[in-house]
């Protein structure tokens, strides 16, 4: 409502330092070393497996850790467009000054997917199954319970589901992007509403999809590491996971732009604050989606869902299991729920980072404890075909994948936020947006 | 919208002018106007919330959320308690082989508690706060404020407040209507 003193549009632009850009090259390099040296130190030797299991382990924890690294920035890349998407179809305004920012970081999109897609080829066809139980030879044919998921978990179905749905939401998200920029030089005025009408429209077919695709993406990604055991929640879980992660990397990212003197009178600290709520309420969305799939499961005690939470909470996973939960929710519950902390860019900081890592913990759990599993052939007493192997925890490989995509998805944000202004000065509600008021 | 507001009260014989308006942009202009010329706006009366009005007239922040916080740790620590003491110390019973005392059974009871406690406290808090009690009946400025108009409400002090000229800034500013407030009980 227009009563504040005359708003002054500016023609915005991010400049990427040399400075800045060191960082990233020393996270990627760094990164990369600390997984090599990770992968040739790692000579695992555990109680009651043969040499040639053993033999096995290595690659599978190299592919493992890959697999979640990828897919845990691939989630923060697919969820920040998802939000542009969301607050597109709501007809939001408040988001409009914060709205590059997102398109940025959905820039790391393709390189995601070409991760997820080489892992999992590789996983596929190199390493006989690899880190997927239900992929090594044979298992598929002498294991009553997966023998009926056949015509789903398939190697070629399998590839061919991951490239369309990551090429169709990537083009999707390319476009949304393209959209956004050419309303900047192409655009007549603020009222001009050509380029929101594209962008809304693609946007509600873009959400349809996605929808329906990122389901499968769940089921085939991380929950057909463990293949007998089945979750109808889980994609919604890994939904929470992405966007909390997500919308914490974009609240950091604003407030880095705003301490370096960027977009001044245009992101106020009241964004922050719709930001922050943005975190908080993600993260107890998260929760609640954690609480619903693990209650169900603890109260029903039903073998073949229980097999999945029996060695993260009693097994050698335990520590990471309560760890998720500490920092996932007990922190941002009590750290930021107040106003004035998601005001305040060092608790924000501090509450930030607990979140990303948590996340990344979370994923870490996921995938993991599945992956490093060993196949062996189904017998009375071993019916699932299972080989548990005790939690390798969280060592250089872990640590130096996630140093390595840190590295790489810094820089490509970073590299995005410089092809455009920061803020779309051409798009209809900015004025909206840059009023914005959350109240006393 | 809950005020800290001690000093005067509603039901006193205060005099006020009001001025009543159809639009929550030019409403929020003559506050603004009104507060610069120093005069003693009581309150603002909306049928929705306005942004910014709250930052004009100076509203302190509400402590409700405070208030709120701890009712929903009462809660918490009731249900934590009364469910410990009873599957655990009074009366241990074995339900599916699970342990007597662990913390992801109590969830959903916790939870709820918590949300029950802090419902509870804060409609409490707000009819404490606003003096509404049973039998009392509130009195509202001028009815339309529940349906589609906006009214200020300016204290008049005898001797000091020049009530013409406050009547020209109602008007001016797009006033429908100015007129002394009546007690409508």
């Amino acid at each position: 409502m227009g009563h504040t003193t005359a708003i002054q549009l500016r023609e915005e632009k991010f400049v990427y330092t040399d400075k800045a850009k060191r960082l990233s090259y020393i996270l990627m390099g760094l990164g990369l070393l600390l997984a090599l040296i990770g992968f040739f130190t790692y000579h695992p030797s555990i109680e009651g497996l043969s040499e040639e299991q053993l033999h096995h382990l290595p690659a599978k924890r190299l592919l493992g850790s890959l697999l979640f690294n990828g897919y845990f920035f691939f989630l923060i890349s697919t969820l920040a467009i998802i939000f542009i998407v969301i607050s597109q179809l709501a007809n939001a305004g408040w988001y409009v000054a914060v709205r590059r920012v997102f398109e940025a970081m959905s820039e790391f999109m393709p390189i995601g997917a070409i991760t997820l897609f080489v892992v999992v080829f590789l996983s596929l066809y190199a390493f006989h199954g690899g880190i997927y139980h239900w992929a090594h030879d044979g298992v598929m044919e002498s294991d009553p319970l997966l023998a009926k998921k056949t015509w789903y978990l398939n190697k070629p179905f399998f590839l061919i589901r991951l490239a369309t749905f990551t090429g169709f939401w990537v083009f999707c998200a390319s476009m949304i992007r393209k959209f956004s920029r050419q309303e900047d030089q192409l655009s007549t005025g603020l009222t001009d509403t050509t380029f929101f009408d594209k962008s809304y429209n693609l946007s509600a077919l873009f959400m349809i999809v996605f929808g329906f695709t990122f389901s499968m993406f769940a089921w085939d990604i991380t929950m057909s590491v463990d293949a007998h055991w089945y979750s109808t929640i889980f994609t919604i879980y890994n939904f929470a996971t992405g966007w909390a992660s997500a919308m914490t990397v974009a609240y950091l990212i604003t407030w880095y732009l705003r301490k370096n003197g960027y977009m001044q009178g245009i992101v106020t600290d009241e964004h922050m604050h719709d930001l922050g709520k943005w975190v908080f309420a993600i993260s107890m969305f998260w929760t609640y989606m954690w609480t619903a799939q693990f209650l169900l499961i603890w109260y029903a005690n039903i073998p073949e869902e229980v097999a999945y939470y029996q060695p993260r909470m009693y097994g050698s996973y335990s520590f990471s299991f309560y760890f998720n939960l500490v920092l996932n929710f007990v922190i941002p519950f009590f750290m930021f729920m107040k106003r004035g902390a998601k005001r305040n860019p060092n608790i924000g900081a501090i509450v930030g980072a607990c979140i990303l890592i948590g996340h990344w913990n979370d994923v870490y759990l996921m995938v993991m404890p599945g992956a490093m599993n060993l196949a062996t052939a189904v017998t009375d007493h071993n019916p699932v075909g299972i080989i548990e192997v005790p939690s390798q925890g969280v060592g250089l490989m872990e640590i130096g994948f996630l140093s390595l995509f840190a590295g790489l998805f810094l820089y490509i944000v970073m590299k995005g936020l410089t092809k455009a202004n920061l803020y779309p000065t051409k798009h209809p509600y900015i004025l909206e947006s840059v009023q914005h008021d959350t109240g006393v | 919208m809950l005020t800290q507001r001690k000093e005067i009260h509603y039901m006193d014989n205060n005099k006020m002018l009001l001025g009543v308006y159809d639009n929550p942009d030019t409403t929020l202009d003559v506050t603004k106007s009104l507060k610069e010329k120093g005069y003693d706006v009581y309150d603002v009366y909306t049928p929705f919330a306005v942004h910014n009005l709250d930052r004009v007239l100076g509203v302190k922040r509400s402590r409700l959320s405070s208030a709120a916080f701890v009712f929903a740790m009462t809660g918490l620590t009731s249900a934590v308690s009364l469910q410990s003491f009873t599957s655990y110390f009074d009366w241990p019973m074995l339900i599916g082989g699970k342990p007597f005392l662990h913390i992801p059974t109590y969830i959903p009871i916790t939870f709820e508690l918590s949300i029950l406690f802090t419902a509870f406290g804060m409609v409490g808090c707000f009819f404490i706060v606003n003096k509404m009690f049973w039998g009392r009946n509130t009195n509202i400025i001028d009815l339309r404020v529940t349906d589609d108009r906006f009214v200020i409400a300016v204290n008049v002090h005898e001797g000091k407040t020049d009530v013409n000229e406050l009547s020209n800034i109602f008007k001016q500013g797009g006033a429908l209507e100015v007129r002394e407030r009546i007690n409508e009980l």
